[in-house]
Formats: C-alpha cells, sequence, structure tokens
C-alpha cells in the first residue's frame, strides 16, 4: 500500500513537470512579445531569444506619444461602456417581457431576436456600412456603441431568457400588488436579482467589443480620432513592420489592458464564457 | 378597470420588447436584406444606383470564375483540420490539468491567456515568431524545421494559419471541456475501477460518452469560429502567399471593399451564408444522432 502512494506520488510529480513545460512552450510567443518590447532596436536585430541587457522602458513612452495611446484607450472605453449597458439593459427587460407574458406577439418577436445568432456577421457586413451610413451610425464611437446593441442582444437576450425561468413569478406579483408598475417591478426587484447572469453578460461582451476588429475596421477606421486600440496597433505595427521593437511594444500596450482585466476577473471570466458557450 | 390594465400589459409587452426588435432589425436584418437585394446587381457601392443584372453574380461565382470556389474549399479545409486539432488538444489537456496538480488553476489561467487577446495581434506575434524567431532558432539548433518558409511557402502556409487559429483559441475549448469532465460524478469512474477498467478502457467506455454534451458545444463553436476566421489571417498572410491563404470572409471582404464589385460581394456573401447553414445544421444533426445513439 505504501508503495502504491509512493508511485502515485511519482507519477503526479512527472505530470506536474510535464504539464509546467507544456504550459511554458505554450506561453512562450506572449512571453517573446513582451521580452522584445523591452529590447532596443539593435538587441532585437541581434538576437530575438536573448533577455534585454537593460530594460528599455523608453520604448514605451515613444510608442505611447506616437500612437496617442491615451486617446484609443479612452475611445476603446466609451464604444464599449455604450455598448454594454444598451445591450444589457434591452436585452434584461426584453428577457423579462418574453419570459412573464406568453403568447403569440412574444413568441414572434423572441424568434425573431434570437435566430440572428446563427446569421454570420460576414455575411451582411457589405450592406451594414451602407445601412448604417443612412442612420447616421457609421464614423462616431457613440455611433459605433449603439451598433454593438443590435449585434449584441440576441445572444444577451437568450442567455438572459434562460435564466429568467429560475426567477419565481410571484417575486413580481407581490411587488406588483404593492403597487409597483411593470417597469418599477423590473428595475428594482427583477434587475438586482440577475446580477450573475449579468456579469456573465458583461464580460463576454467586453472580451468581444473591446477586441473586436472588423466592425470597427468598417466604421471607425478612416478618422485617427475615432479609432479604437487594436485598429490603431494594426496600423502601426504595419507602420513601423521593420522596428519590431517599436512594433511589440505597439502590441503590449494592445493586450495589456485585455491581461489585466483576465488577471482581475479570472473567475467571473472562466464561468462566464462556460455559462455563455452552454447555453448560446 | 380589467379591460384597461389588459390593454395596459398589452401596451407594455410591445413598448418594452420594441427597442430590441427595432435594433436587432436595423443592424442585422435590413442589411441583410438589402444584401439579398444587392446580390442581384452590379453595384460599385459609390454611384446612387445598382443596375439590376439577375443571378449572373452567381453564375459568375458558382460556373464562370473558380476563385471563389478554391477559397471555400480552402475554409472548409482549414475548418476540418481546425476542428480536429482544437478539440483533441483541448480534451488531452483538459484531462491534464484536472488532475491533482498544484499549479492546475494557475495553468488553467495560462492557457486562455491568448484568448483573450485581439486575434490581429495574436497574428502579429507568431508573424513574429515565423520570420525572425525560427531564424534565430535556425542558427542555435541548425534544425531545418526552422527554415522552412513558414509563411511564404502556399503548402505550409496553410498549417501555419491552422496552428495559430488554434493557439489562440485552444484555451476557450480547454475550459469547456474541464467544466464537463468536473460534471462526470468521480463515483462513476470509481466503481469502474473496482470493477478494473484501465486508464483507456475508463476514458473511452466512460469519460467519452458522459462528455457528449461538451464535445457537441466544442465541436458546433469550433466550426463556427473557423469558418469565420479573418482578423489571424489578414495579419499573418494578408491571403499570402499567392492568394493561397485567402478566406471566405476575407475574400468577400477583399470583393466589396478593395475591388468595389459590392454585388458580387454580396452574391458571394450569401453563398458563404448557405454553406455556413448548412455546415452547421449537419454538425448538429449528426451530433444529436450521436448523442442518442449513447
Amino acid at each position: 500500500m505504501m508503495l502504491r502512494t509512493k508511485r502515485n506520488k511519482l507519477k503526479l510529480g512527472l505530470l506536474e513537470i510535464f504539464a509546467i513545460a507544456v504550459g511554458a512552450l505554450y506561453i512562450y510567443p506572449v512571453f517573446l512579445m513582451f521580452n522584445n518590447s523591452l529590447k532596443t532596436f539593435r538587441e532585437v536585430i541581434v538576437d530575438v531569444i536573448a533577455l534585454p541587457s537593460r530594460l528599455a522602458i523608453e520604448n514605451f513612452s515613444t510608442v505611447v506619444k506616437r500612437m496617442n495611446y491615451g486617446k484609443l484607450f479612452m475611445n476603446n472605453l466609451i464604444i464599449t461602456f455604450v455598448g454594454i449597458v444598451g445591450i444589457v439593459f434591452f436585452s434584461a427587460i426584453t428577457a423579462y417581457i418574453l419570459d412573464r407574458t406568453r403568447n403569440r406577439y412574444t413568441k414572434f418577436v423572441q424568434f425573431l431576436i434570437i435566430t440572428p445568432m446563427l446569421i454570420p456577421f460576414q455575411t451582411f457586413m457589405i450592406t451594414l456600412l451602407k445601412t448604417m451610413n443612412t442612420f447616421r451610425l457609421s464614423g462616431s464611437l457613440l455611433g459605433l456603441g449603439v451598433q454593438y446593441w443590435g449585434f449584441g442582444i440576441p445572444m444577451a437576450t437568450f442567455i438572459y431568457t434562460n435564466f429568467m425561468k429560475t426567477i419565481p413569478r410571484e417575486i413580481d406579483e407581490s411587488a406588483m400588488i404593492d403597487g409597483a408598475t411593470t417597469f418599477q417591478t423590473f428595475m428594482r426587484v427583477i434587475f438586482p436579482m440577475l446580477k450573475p447572469i449579468t456579469v456573465t453578460v458583461i464580460v463576454l461582451d467586453v472580451m468581444w467589443i473591446w477586441n473586436d476588429f472588423l466592425l470597427p475596421l468598417l466604421m471607425v477606421n478612416s478618422s485617427e480620432k475615432t479609432k479604437t486600440l487594436v485598429l490603431a496597433a494594426y496600423t502601426f505595427v504595419g507602420q513601423y513592420n521593420t522596428q519590431w521593437h517599436f512594433a511589440m511594444t505597439a502590441m503590449v500596450l494592445a493586450v495589456v489592458p485585455s491581461i489585466i482585466f483576465f488577471i482581475l476577473l479570472q473567475k467571473h471570466i472562466v464561468k462566464g464564457v462556460v455559462a455563455g458557450a452552454v447555453k448560446g | 378597470m380589467k379591460i384597461n390594465t389588459k390593454t395596459r400589459t398589452k401596451f407594455e409587452t410591445v413598448l418594452f420588447t420594441l427597442p430590441a426588435v427595432i435594433l436587432v432589425s436595423m443592424m442585422i436584418y435590413i442589411p441583410f436584406v438589402s444584401s439579398g437585394y444587392y446580390s442581384l446587381t452590379k453595384w460599385n457601392g459609390i454611384s446612387k444606383k445598382a443596375t439590376f443584372v439577375g443571378l449572373s453574380n452567381f453564375k459568375t461565382i458558382l460556373f464562370e470564375s473558380p476563385q471563389f470556389l478554391k477559397v471555400l474549399l480552402f475554409t472548409s479545409k482549414y475548418t476540418a483540420w481546425f476542428m480536429v486539432l482544437s478539440n483533441v488538444l483541448a480534451l488531452a489537456l483538459a484531462i491534464l490539468l484536472v488532475q491533482r496538480l498544484k499549479l492546475a488553476n494557475f495553468l488553467r489561467g495560462l492557457f486562455f491567456v491568448p484568448y483573450i487577446m485581439s486575434m490581429t495581434i495574436v497574428g502579429f506575434i507568431w508573424k513574429f515568431i515565423f520570420s525572425e524567431g525560427f531564424a534565430r532558432l535556425f542558427q542555435m539548433t541548425q534544425w531545418e524545421f526552422f527554415r522552412w518558409s513558414w509563411l511564404g511557402d502556399s503548402k505550409i502556409a496553410f498549417y501555419s494559419v491552422v496552428l495559430v487559429g488554434v493557439w489562440q483559441q485552444l484555451g476557450f475549448y480547454i475550459v469547456l471541456y474541464i467544466a464537463g469532465l468536473q460534471s462526470i460524478p468521480p463515483d462513476v469512474l470509481e466503481a469502474a475501477t473496482v470493477d478494473g477498467a484501465g486508464g483507456w478502457k475508463r476514458f473511452f467506455q466512460i469519460t467519452l460518452p458522459l462528455l457528449g454534451p461538451s464535445i457537441t458545444i466544442c465541436l458546433f463553436m469550433s466550426l463556427t469560429n473557423a469558418l469565420k476566421v479573418f482578423d489571424i489571417v489578414l495579419a499573418l498572410t494578408q491571403g499570402g502567399p499567392g492568394g493561397s491563404t485567402y478566406t471566405a470572409t476575407l475574400d468577400i471582404y477583399r470583393e466589396a471593399f478593395q475591388n468595389n464589385n459590392y454585388g458580387l460581394g454580396s452574391a458571394k456573401a450569401l453563398v458563404f451564408f448557405l454553406v455556413v447553414l448548412l455546415l452547421t445544421q449537419l454538425v448538429l444533426w449528426f451530433s444529436r444522432k450521436r448523442e442518442v445513439e449513447i
């Protein structure tokens, strides 16, 4: 028996070493990006693998200035914030009504809102630009944020509708008896109870909107003022494709917010991703 | 009074669902339907009027120019490789990461990192590795493998694109498989061990069948994600070398926004939509059938 546990321990130890080796190899490309963002131009050219002899922090101040990083960060923040607020509000209230009122109208609405989950964005992106020009939603940060409402509502409504089923009707009935209107009941009673699933929706949509590339490329790429972080990094790396130290710094600056977001909210993100996929 | 409340409820039902309906229609249905109309026209995107040409765009795509069919074939090949590799590797790593390892939690986080990064940046990182990184590794090791033209040779470039695509998304499927593995009741596995089932037997006869729902989800997600691949290819190869890594979405984008053939582009988009619909339904039907058999 003793021998057996000893052998198991050894096996587990070897497995641990193997797992660490695979993990290190897997993450090495990300490490390489950070590594080279901290080197001088000469050091990158001589040896991309070696560690920097001294940390070339000045790369960061240079790139932050050349990219206008502060402005880009704000742009991303505005787009993501506007997008999330609308998606959460409209999806939650729609899901509330769809779950509580069951008739032909709501069934049709549910079908109408959820079906687009099956339509890939790329199949209508060409005419989307024309449509958004007509509605005057292209070319501005606010407009782009509003566009995300339409694209985010199907999945969010679907997730919310599934969760609504778990909230007993007695809760809204008692609120109504106390004289609250439908809207008040939703805002004061139901919405707070949706919190765990709201976190899921927020996490999924932040990851999507913050890193989205194609929609911003179509809608806000023409002006420096409205570019997003990823768009600017894309252009920047294209321009500095021989000055890899600056290119790497720009890439690090583009992904660092996501990595911090992930480290801070790891548990919620993993849970949200599972919930989103299982329910989607 | 009673009628009053009823009318009011009806009014509220419409009022509170209307914003969502309008928004989804504006961003999705209107462009989608007008895409159907423009697929029947010749339109450069600038002039006010599009010329109606009937089904001639579809004739071009399907019979006259094999280019889009080639692109669809590439996308399907990419999708097949992506689905197999990401599911097999993710399941293997998920099994490794549910063992009682001291660093299990840390490693789970580690594998997820590429997934939260922008795909464009991921494409650039690998472009750097394939060119500068591999050149240096060749100097150090003299392994021929590092001297291959990973992005310059059309045959190898295909596998490079697959590799990067899988690398970026693997963490997502690992997380889903871990969730699936953790929902398998441990006593079922213990009972099998007591009955004398070895590791492989336990895996194929108990773990895998019980993972059915997770496998379905992962297959479906990997299918739709692979079919839509765009950013990574744009950053990594821009469709090259010699147009050998053009994906369907990249080709639709180029046809409309670079060649200014909005009509032809819309027609391609519609064909692509039908292909996606067909393949997703096929996979769903197949996995449902398999799950029932179990």
